[in-house]
């Protein structure tokens, strides 16, 4: 039973991460309507980002959560790069192309290999941390519940809940988020209603990318970084994505929740005796999507937005 | 292909084949001058045609059908995979198997993924056959990564014999191989050059078979549904066509293609790993495909051939020392840049099909088909 605990705060950690990326998948498969290959490369940029801002914050005092503040600020630096990278690269590559969507995913996937690139050429290929001395799991829960869950999981969890409330006020309470479900539902529907669609795909790019950002600190923070963690997440986030349904943001939350939950639960499945290891956590992953698509095309939440 | 043939090439088409015969002689100089070891250039050929032999297999699901497969890797991996099992000193299960015979496991393996992956994913939309088929390429790798007891894990597997290496005349040539005129030598080969040779051999004679092979059925009836599929998939649907067993066949055989080069490559390198296996090995292919034209087969062999040409040309560019980048971000750079850089400026690719796409039937006539 501690067992099924510890797996399912492992998920929620995880799945976390996966939220946060698969929102940005999901407004740019909605808005821009191709299947962005450079999502996961854009985590990684984020993660790189907030990792040389780190270098300079990280002295700042005080703890939030059991980081520091200035990892904080890192994390927030990082996710303007991952913006303005993201809106520069619609700018320049995306937006003078006169292609189809399978034109815009090939491209996508070589604005990829550039991100990497530059990523590898700066910093090499070798795995980097965060400068933060790690903590053992908290005492309250490992006493009452036998579960390892360290203060640095929790300020994950806690931060991407911030993160997707904020972005939920955004596209419930304001003007610019009815902009942007408007665009998402329909976007030329939404054009001769008036509406600045070329600014609301911006706002987009920006909102997706930072969140990518965050996601790709978070996931630096879980794990390590190196030039490859983004890429290697990205089909996960796929999943999630079309497991939730194409183009919906509450089903890529939805989404993303499952699939980083499934993740992390692949290990029940050794403990109950089938040979498969935690190294096929990924593979689970991309055969429940393959599944989802065969019974529901739309995903589990294809009509909602 | 007769008469329109003749004096039909366009200055573009020229301007490839010139730039193609400078390199060629760039390199044959090399070869004289000693600055290029004759081996390494044989090398260097055999692993470009293989690159145009998984660009051919992909043109097949994605030039002729429209498929937008993403698991090249796996296909190509299977294939090497196959053959190494088989017939590997260190190979887990069997090793020993002559690589003749084994050569239809690689493909039998491969046959089977195609129809495994095939199957689901055939039926989706375009993007999600993409995402899905690069999904369960990668379950591939995973597989062959982690089950160590028959594939040998990450360490990969050593101990592939060459191709010919149990063939009557050529698996037994004694090494140097020297020519005599009137009792002085006058010509040494090492064994390096021997067998590189051989390699090139083998690969032409596949090569020109693939690609024989492909010109026929594309002009067949059979091509000719596949490319009415990829315009326009409902109107072969109501000619009463079962789009989806043609898309299947297609994809079967494209895979086979890919499969023939992963064997090729397992006994060109001796050497197989999963990390042959990488998404990256599929980006490579798509592009050759993109970059030579889609639907071209001539295009897909000059792709394959520029991607030999990246891998191989950053390697030599960094090691001269003069660039403030490692070999392999240079790498992914250029493949990166060329990706964005096609789609841009020429999204139909350098050699489009043009006189492919005409029946020699209707030469006489107009250009329309």
């Amino acid at each position: 039973m501690a067992q099924i605990l510890q797996y399912l705060a492992n998920g929620l950690v995880f799945s976390s991460i996966i939220i946060l990326g698969s929102i940005g998948l999901s407004l740019v498969y909605s808005i821009a309507d191709f299947a962005n290959f450079a999502h996961g490369d854009t985590m990684t940029l984020g993660a790189y980002g907030a990792f040389v801002a780190f270098g300079v914050f990280g002295g700042l005092g005080g703890t939030v959560l059991g980081l520091p503040l200035g990892f904080f600020l890192s994390l927030v630096v990082g996710m303007a790069l991952a913006a303005v990278v993201a809106v520069l690269t619609h700018i320049l590559v995306y937006k003078p192309l006169d292609t189809d969507s399978i034109g815009l995913l090939i491209t996508s996937i070589g604005v990829a290999f550039v991100y990497r690139a530059v990523l590898q050429a700066t910093f090499g290929t070798d795995f980097l941390q965060y400068d933060i001395s790690r903590s053992g799991p908290i005492p309250v829960l490992l006493d009452t519940l036998d579960v390892a869950v360290t203060q640095r999981d929790v300020a994950i969890i806690v931060s991407a809940a911030v993160l997707v409330a904020g972005l939920h006020l955004l596209l419930q309470r304001t003007t610019l988020g009815r902009k942007m479900r408007a665009t998402a539902d329909n976007p030329d529907l939404a054009r001769v209603s008036g509406i600045r669609t070329d600014r609301v795909i911006l706002v987009m790019w920006v909102v997706g990318s930072a969140l990518a950002a965050a996601g790709g600190v978070f996931l630096a923070l879980y794990s390590q970084l190196d030039p490859r963690i983004g890429f290697n997440i990205l089909l996960v986030v796929f999943a999630a994505v079309i497991l939730g349904g194409i183009g919906s943001v509450y089903g890529a939350m939805l989404g993303g929740l499952l699939i980083g939950m499934l993740h992390e639960l692949t290990p029940l499945l050794g403990d109950i005796g089938l040979p498969i290891s935690n190294a096929y956590a990924p593979a689970v992953a991309f055969v429940i999507m393959v599944a989802v698509l065969l019974v529901r095309p739309r995903g589990i939440a294809g009509d909602m937005t | 292909m007769s008469a329109l043939d003749v004096g039909t090439y366009s200055p573009r088409e020229k301007g490839v084949v010139g730039l193609l015969g400078a390199l060629g002689a760039f390199l044959l100089v090399a070869v004289l001058t000693g600055f290029l070891a004759p081996a390494y250039l044989l090398y260097l050929i055999g692993l470009s045609a293989m690159y145009m032999l998984l660009s051919m297999g992909l043109n097949v699901q994605w030039g002729y059908g429209g498929m937008i497969n993403f698991s090249v890797a796996a296909f190509f991996g299977l294939g090497a995979y196959g053959t190494a099992l088989l017939t590997a000193s260190g190979s887990p299960i069997s090793g020993g198997v002559s690589p003749v015979i084994a050569l239809f496991g690689g493909l039998g393996l491969a046959a089977v993924l195609a129809v495994i992956i095939g199957y689901p994913t055939l039926k989706l939309r375009d993007d999600y056959l993409a995402i899905a088929s690069l999904g369960l390429a990668e379950v591939v790798r995973i597989f062959i990564l982690n089950e160590s007891q028959w594939t040998a894990g990450s360490a990969g597997l050593t101990g592939i014999p060459l191709f010919f290496s149990d063939w009557p005349v050529l698996g037994d040539l004694t090494y140097p191989y020297i020519f005599y005129a009137g009792g002085t030598p006058v010509f040494n080969m090492s064994q390096s050059v021997v067998t590189s040779a051989l390699n090139v051999v083998l690969v032409t004679v596949i090569v020109a078979a693939v690609y024989l092979f492909l010109r026929r059925i594309h002009q067949s009836p059979w091509g000719r549904v596949l490319r009415t599929i990829r315009t326009d998939e409902d109107l072969a649907e109501t000619l009463g066509k079962n789009t989806f067993a043609f898309k299947m066949q297609a994809f079967v055989i494209g895979s086979l293609i890919m499969a023939l080069a992963g064997v090729f490559y397992s006994h060109l390198v001796l050497f197989v790993s999963p990390s042959d296996l990488q998404p990256i090995t599929t980006f490579y292919v798509w592009v050759a495909v993109i970059l030579g034209g889609t639907g071209s087969d001539r295009g897909a062999m000059l792709g394959g051939f520029t991607i030999v040409a990246i891998q191989q040309g950053t390697r030599f560019m960094t090691d001269t020392g003069l660039l403030p980048i490692g070999a392999a971000p240079l790498r992914l750079m250029l493949v990166g840049l060329l990706i964005i850089f096609i789609v841009r400026l020429r999204p139909e690719g350098i050699l489009p099909p043009e006189r492919e796409l005409i029946w020699p039937d209707s030469l006489g006539g107009g250009r329309d088909e």
